[in-house]
């Protein structure tokens, strides 16, 4: 059985820089991906990664700006970590090759993410977290860490209450084996393909957030699901940054008028403002890139994906857009060093919630999370695996996943389809999980995916393969997405109360009163319960 | 629209000869080629295999045949590749082994060739508490070299992986170039790295086809990178031994007699002391000699001093 000190699954950027600090931390590191770490959604991530780098800038004021836009749901010492620890990061993945854009005096350039925000994100053009991606994989190879690619986890082993390793699925042997562990850090990146339409890579499926919540942690603020304002979706997606709203863009509507003016708005506010405006009548609402003086080359990145999946040139015509989920805000609930409640796992980027983006994440800081969190977790998970007596690694978990797998495989059609049910997971999600939101609306979601739980549970798969089952995985993913968004419902419809990405058009005011407060759901008896944490001071 | 799928069949695992799968397919006018494939798997068939991950152009993860053109099934319209009719067939990129139908191996294709290139950087001053300056427009170079996707649509086009399939080709050519020409590895560090690119099966075996050219999805010409490369390495001293003495065989053989003498230039290149080497070369030079294609020598050719002193004076403005 393979054995390692730290087991890091996902192969994003969170990922990745969690094997990397673990590694110099002097541990023995492998890395599991479902998919090659360079197709993980980090790629998909344009705009920029912030750090307080400018001489008008601090690391309190990065800290404030967090606070503000989390709406009373951060936890102070992730995000003074957050703040304290992104210039460094930054100055790192300059100096081993992140080709960010330069200002005149060969700096590093800043720039606005969204109108009236500070200039604080470092960017490569409109590809940061391709280019970011690429350069931490180039630093994994260089400390020659094993790289399991294309290998699916199906459970964690845990051992006298202690995460001791994971059992996995080889896409390519088709080999199910136990991989023991000292610790097992979850960097698999949030589930937002539960949503139709979403930003995500296909595998955004929240499998590392069912692993934690089947092991008992809890999911904290499933319910902050963040949409992005500016999205051309129309059958397929294309994510144009905000950075193109400070740099000039309007968005307008079919007659050329401006329809909302993002100066000052969060996300969230701006994500409702778009939201409204294309329901007002006036047509669809567009983004009007043409005011941005040389778009074309500034935004390379969204001339491109627009014209593959629009078929529109950014130069010439406005593009339709509406907001889209792009970002869950919510996940496995952690302490600032990534460690759950069970000894042993650690979570980090978008499967863990550590309370830094509270309600409202800042747009640039999912790459600052993956980056400042990966080290520090790494680290974390390091000094735990060096410090944790000797383990046992049952292999017994391994006959059970393959006697599982076996049964989800044991069977042909019957009339229903994965892509069915994903589909209308997906349609409750947009309708009654979006922006904006009634307790209504909430009980009918709730209602749909328990339905769509007993159908997915009756659901087998026809090809008993195990190399490359694709429908396989599908099935493990759909399942796990609709267990999260069990969870996500039951968490909205809790907070009865409007705050950051959480909107509730029947309890439209923040209730500090009640709800300065996070939602953890854990599961009991395969059912959700809802509990309420306080936020750290 | 209705359309007809004929998919490649592969399971190289079980040992089962190729063939091809057709499915009817009723799919939107504005559909691209991954969306009918997934639609097979969720309806027709689930044993068919295919990668695929962003579905926006951004990754690089689904790279197939289609029509005998390789590009992205997430970024193709079926329209697009139905105009001459309704069927549109799908096959793994050439000049790889399958797995499973449309999966195909990138490590043996890409990433170990990837991996050969020792693509990271490991500067001195790492923990520098400060970025590097550099000039925004050599930086902008660096980042548009760092579009690549390292989906392998250049390796498909490759004339040399047909016949040598070690040869490290176009893609980790581009990553090796990503490193020569970036303004922060310099001195000793782009000396190693020229090494490196220059390794066997490395930048020197590559024919100029300029077959690449035409298939980066991100107009990366990776083709022009390679003699980009080349033209460094020329200044910087070839680091490959054996291209290094073809290459001094060559202008000295011009340079004094104005012509090429290639009875030289072969042994040269080869290595005088190399005695095995040279002896492998004995059939062609004798087949050579008895059809009369080897001429007894060669004399120094009219205007050859003219020659010379062209070729002195590129040797000075190198």
């Amino acid at each position: 059985m393979p054995e390692y000190d730290v087991l890091v699954i996902g192969g994003g950027a969170a990922g990745l820089r969690a094997s990397i600090a673990a590694k110099r931390a002097g541990a023995s590191v492998a890395l599991l991906s479902k998919v090659h770490p360079l197709r993980t959604n980090s790629a998909l991530s344009p705009g920029g990664v912030n750090a307080p780098l400018g001489s008008d800038d601090s690391a309190q004021k990065f800290a404030d700006d967090i606070m503000n836009a989390g709406d009373g749901l951060c936890n102070p010492e992730a995000v003074n970590a957050l703040a304290a620890e992104a210039a460094g990061e930054v100055v790192w993945l300059e100096r081993v090759g992140v080709p960010f854009n330069r200002d005149g005096d060969g700096r590093i350039d800043r720039r606005a993410l969204g109108s009236g925000s500070v200039e604080r994100a470092a960017y490569a053009d409109d590809r940061t977290g391709h280019m970011v991606l690429h350069v931490l994989h180039e630093q994994f190879q260089r400390y020659d860490i094993p790289c399991f690619k294309e290998w699916f986890v199906t459970s964690l082993i845990q051992d006298a209450g202690a995460c001791t390793g994971a059992v996995a699925l080889d896409h390519r042997s088709g080999r199910i084996e136990t991989f023991s562990a000292g610790a097992v850090i979850l960097a698999t990146g949030g589930f937002i393909q539960a949503y139709r339409p979403c930003t995500a890579a296909v595998g955004t499926t929240g499998d590392g957030l069912a692993l934690g919540y089947d092991l008992g942690v809890g999911l904290a603020d499933m319910e902050m699901v963040q949409f992005h304002p500016t999205v051309y979706s129309a059958g397929r997606t294309a994510l144009i940054s905000e950075a193109a709203l400070s740099a000039g863009a309007r968005l307008v509507n079919a007659a050329g008028d401006t329809v909302v003016d993002a100066a000052g708005l969060s996300r969230a506010q701006l994500a409702a403002a778009v939201d409204k405006a294309g329901r007002n009548g006036g047509g669809p609402v567009s983004l009007d890139l043409r005011p941005v003086e040389n778009v074309a080359s500034r935004f390379p990145g969204a001339a491109e994906v627009v014209r593959l999946m629009a078929g529109l040139d950014i130069t010439q015509v406005p593009v339709p857009v509406r907001p889209v989920a792009h970002r869950a805000m919510g996940g496995l609930d952690t302490n600032a060093s990534g460690e759950t409640s069970v000894a042993g796992l650690f979570a980090v980027g978008e499967c863990a919630h550590s309370g830094v983006h509270g309600a409202g994440r800042m747009p640039g800081n999912t790459l600052t999370e993956a980056v400042v969190f990966g080290k520090r977790v790494g680290e974390a998970a390091a000094a735990h695996a060096q410090s944790a007596g000797t383990r046992s690694t049952s292999t017994d978990q391994a006959a059970r996943d393959g006697e599982r797998l076996a049964a989800i495989t044991s069977g042909g059609s019957s009339g229903d389809t994965l892509g069915t049910i994903h589909r209308e997971l997906g349609d409750v999600m947009h309708a009654n999980l979006g922006v904006t939101r009634t307790d209504a609306g909430l009980a009918e979601a709730q209602e749909t995916i328990r339905g769509l739980r007993d159908r997915h549970g009756k659901l087998r798969v026809g090809n008993k393969s195990r190399i490359f089952n694709y429908a396989l995985t599908s099935h493990l993913e759909l399942g796990n997405m609709l267990k999260l968004a069990e969870a996500v419902a039951l968490a909205a419809r809790g907070r009865n109360e409007s705050r950051g990405a959480h909107q509730r058009s029947d309890s439209p005011e923040r209730d500090d009163t009640s709800w300065k407060a996070h939602t953890v759901v854990h599961q009991q008896d395969g059912a959700p319960k809802l509990d309420r944490k306080a936020v750290s001071a | 629209m209705e359309v007809t799928y004929k998919v490649h069949r592969e399971d190289s695992q079980n040992g089962g000869e190729s063939s091809f799968s057709t499915y009817q397919v009723d799919l939107p006018e504005d559909a691209t080629v991954l969306d009918g494939l997934q639609k097979i798997r969720d309806e027709q068939d689930d044993t068919l295999a295919f990668r695929a991950s962003c579905c926006q152009g951004t990754c690089g993860e689904c790279a197939v045949r289609i029509n005998y053109k390789a590009q992205f099934t997430c970024t193709t319209r079926i329209a697009d590749v139905t105009k001459k009719g309704p069927e549109i067939l799908c096959a793994p990129v050439r000049n790889i082994p399958v797995i499973k139908d449309l999966v195909f191996d990138m490590d043996r294709f890409t990433w170990d060739k990837m991996a050969a290139m020792k693509p990271w950087m490991e500067p001195d001053d790492e923990f520098a508490p400060t970025e590097n300056l550099v000039p925004e427009s050599e930086m902008a170079e660096v980042r548009k070299t760092m579009t690549c996707y390292q989906c392998g649509l250049c390796d498909e086009g490759c004339a040399v992986l047909p016949v040598d399939f070690d040869f490290l080709g176009p893609g980790a050519m581009v990553k090796g170039y990503r490193f020569v020409m970036d303004p922060r590895e310099t001195g000793p560090r782009q000396e190693e790295r020229l090494a490196v690119v220059e390794q066997p099966k490395g930048l020197w075996d590559c024919v100029h086809c300029y077959e690449a050219n035409g298939k980066c999805a991100r107009g990366l010409e990776p083709s022009s990178k390679i003699m980009e490369m080349r033209d460094v390495s020329f200044k910087h001293g070839i680091k490959n031994e054996k291209v290094a003495r073809h290459h001094n065989s060559f202008i000295n053989s011009v340079k004094q007699t104005g012509w090429l003498d290639e009875r030289k230039l072969v042994m040269e290149t080869e290595g005088l002391t190399n005695i095995g080497g040279l002896m492998k070369l004995l059939p062609t030079a004798v087949r050579a000699m008895t059809r009369g294609k080897m001429p007894g020598r060669h004399e120094k050719r009219p205007g050859a001093d003219q020659i010379k002193r062209i070729i002195e004076k590129a040797e000075e403005s190198k």
